[in-house]
């Protein structure tokens, strides 16, 4: 039996969506069989991530409407074959299926996936209903900014309302030296804010950019990123794995430009 | 009471038989009683009409063509004209371009051939067709703007586009193979004739390309979508059905 996992944030922009991309694909390398559904019907852009936009023929809406079967709709990856996307329709809005069909579709899904990662939109209206309805636990990401963890505290709220058993805390877009220089927030910060266990923090990474530009999820590469993605997948299965040290990762050359800056 | 209306068809087009002595405001409560009681039958199909039996001003065909809408959830597309002579011209435009040897005689053939030449008739769009817009037509169509990526247009005939094409075209959506696209910069995310599906490939795409924009068609083949450069031959190669 499947696990049904939202990933959802509240504001948008903070990296839903990447963060899907980027765990259910390590999730697949570990061997996992892994289904990713783009809730976010309207503006879709998981496809666009995962760099598998021009294979879409049916999507979610079609299955929730019966115009085709779900193994129709499911996109198989390019590189792991264990790892399927079932695509958002680009040309309906969020009301076109309701919390009870998503529940029932991920109750389908769940007799032959390990894990049902669903993306979840910004916002907290019928889009995020949708998301959560068949949802066993939640990764709520945020940035380190007032307003993300804002939206991130409401969002927590709304899923305990809602019975999520398991809430975890994704710290995104970290920056160590703004941290150290005392104009961030640390993760450790963000936590003490929103009381919730952290699951993974990622740092700012331009390689995230390229990645999802190239459609190719980073999880598991060299950078500090791909590597704290990697993390989190384990930790999903019920790995321990200790949280990186950034500060220690830096190279030699930035380590000399942060003592000239000083 | 008398039967003043009388409503033959066949899979494409209607003729409605009206009485030419008959009371005006009698005969319209008759046409609406007949498509209200056949309603279910007709559906949302679209259809073609023709007027017998009575001359009808515009404003009385207007009228007719109300009740029709009032009382059913027709489409109706077009009026065909019962004056012989217009119908023979009718039917010969219809036969010039289609180059059918056939002499179209009743009107009921003169409404076939029309909706089967929806490929060779088209129209305009000006615009940009951004993500998630679609644009449905059943003739061919020639869209004067770009077509990004997450739009669609889809199409009975033919699709040309006089800007880039970065997203999806299904041609000939009721399975016309000899449909084509064209497009002056082509550079389709998937395209669609009848049956087949052509995907882009999978390749890197950041930046600008450093390609320049060539004008390109989109043809069918034994089962294949075939993009090349439009040139005389592949244009000699084109079949308008």
């Amino acid at each position: 039996m499947g696990e049904v996992i939202v990933i959802t944030s509240g504001k948008g922009g903070v990296g839903k969506t990447t963060t899907t991309a980027n765990v259910g694909t390590g999730l697949a390398m570990m061997g996992k069989k892994v289904v990713l559904i783009d809730t976010d019907i309207g503006l879709r852009n998981l496809d666009v991530i995962m760099g598998l936009e021009n294979r879409i023929v049916y999507n979610l809406v079609d299955v929730v409407e019966n115009n085709c079967r779900i193994k129709q709709a499911l996109i198989k990856d390019k590189r792991y074959p264990n790892l399927y996307l079932l695509p958002s329709a680009q040309t309906k809005d969020k009301t076109a299926v309701t919390p009870e069909q998503m529940k029932k579709l991920a109750d389908e899904l769940k007799e032959e996936f390990d894990y049902i990662l669903m993306d979840c939109p910004a916002g907290i209206e019928q889009g995020f209903k949708n998301a959560i309805a068949g949802a066993d636990r939640a990764l709520v990401v945020t940035t380190p900014e007032v307003s993300a963890v804002r939206d991130a505290d409401r969002i927590i709220g709304l899923l305990e309302a809602n019975e999520i058993a398991q809430t975890h805390l994704i710290v995104n877009r970290l920056r160590v030296d703004m941290v150290k220089s005392g104009d961030m927030m640390s993760s450790d910060d963000v936590v003490e804010i929103l009381a919730v266990d952290l699951i993974g923090v990622v740092p700012d990474d331009e390689h995230i950019v390229i990645s999802a530009n190239n459609g190719e999820p980073l999880v598991g590469s060299d950078c500090m990123a791909g590597q704290a993605y990697m993390n989190i997948c384990k930790r999903i299965v019920g790995e321990q794995v200790d949280f990186i040290d950034f500060e220690a990762k830096k190279g030699l050359f930035q380590k000399l430009a942060s003592i000239l800056k000083k | 009471m008398e039967n003043y209306v009388k409503i033959t068809g066949s899979k494409s087009g209607i003729i409605l038989k009206l009485d030419s002595e008959a009371d005006w405001e009698e005969l319209k409560k008759q046409v609406a009683e007949k498509f209200r009681s056949t309603s279910d039958f007709w559906g949302n199909a679209q259809k073609a009409i023709a007027f017998k039996g009575r001359d009808l001003s515009e404003e009385q065909q207007e009228e007719i063509l109300g009740i029709i809408r009032e009382n059913c959830s027709l489409d109706i597309v077009c009026v065909l004209d019962d004056d012989p002579e217009r119908e023979n011209a009718f039917a010969n435009a219809v036969k010039e371009n289609t180059g059918q040897e056939k002499k179209s005689g009743t009107s009921q053939e003169t409404v076939d051939n029309l909706l089967q030449t929806d490929n060779g008739t088209g129209f305009f769009f000006k615009g940009n067709l951004r993500s998630g817009q679609v644009l449905d037509v059943e003739t061919s169509i020639i869209i004067l703007g770009d077509v990004n990526a997450g739009a669609k247009v889809v199409s009975k005939g033919n699709v040309i586009i006089l800007g880039s094409l970065k997203g999806n075209v299904f041609a000939g959506s009721a399975g016309n193979v000899d449909a084509f696209v064209i497009a002056l910069d082509m550079k389709p995310v998937q395209i669609r004739i009848a049956d087949t599906i052509a995907r882009s490939p999978d390749e890197k795409k950041i930046g600008r390309s450093k390609k320049t924009r060539e004008t390109k068609i989109a043809f069918w083949e034994n089962g294949n979508i075939y993009i090349e450069p439009l040139d005389k031959d592949v244009m000699n190669d084109i079949r308008l059905t």
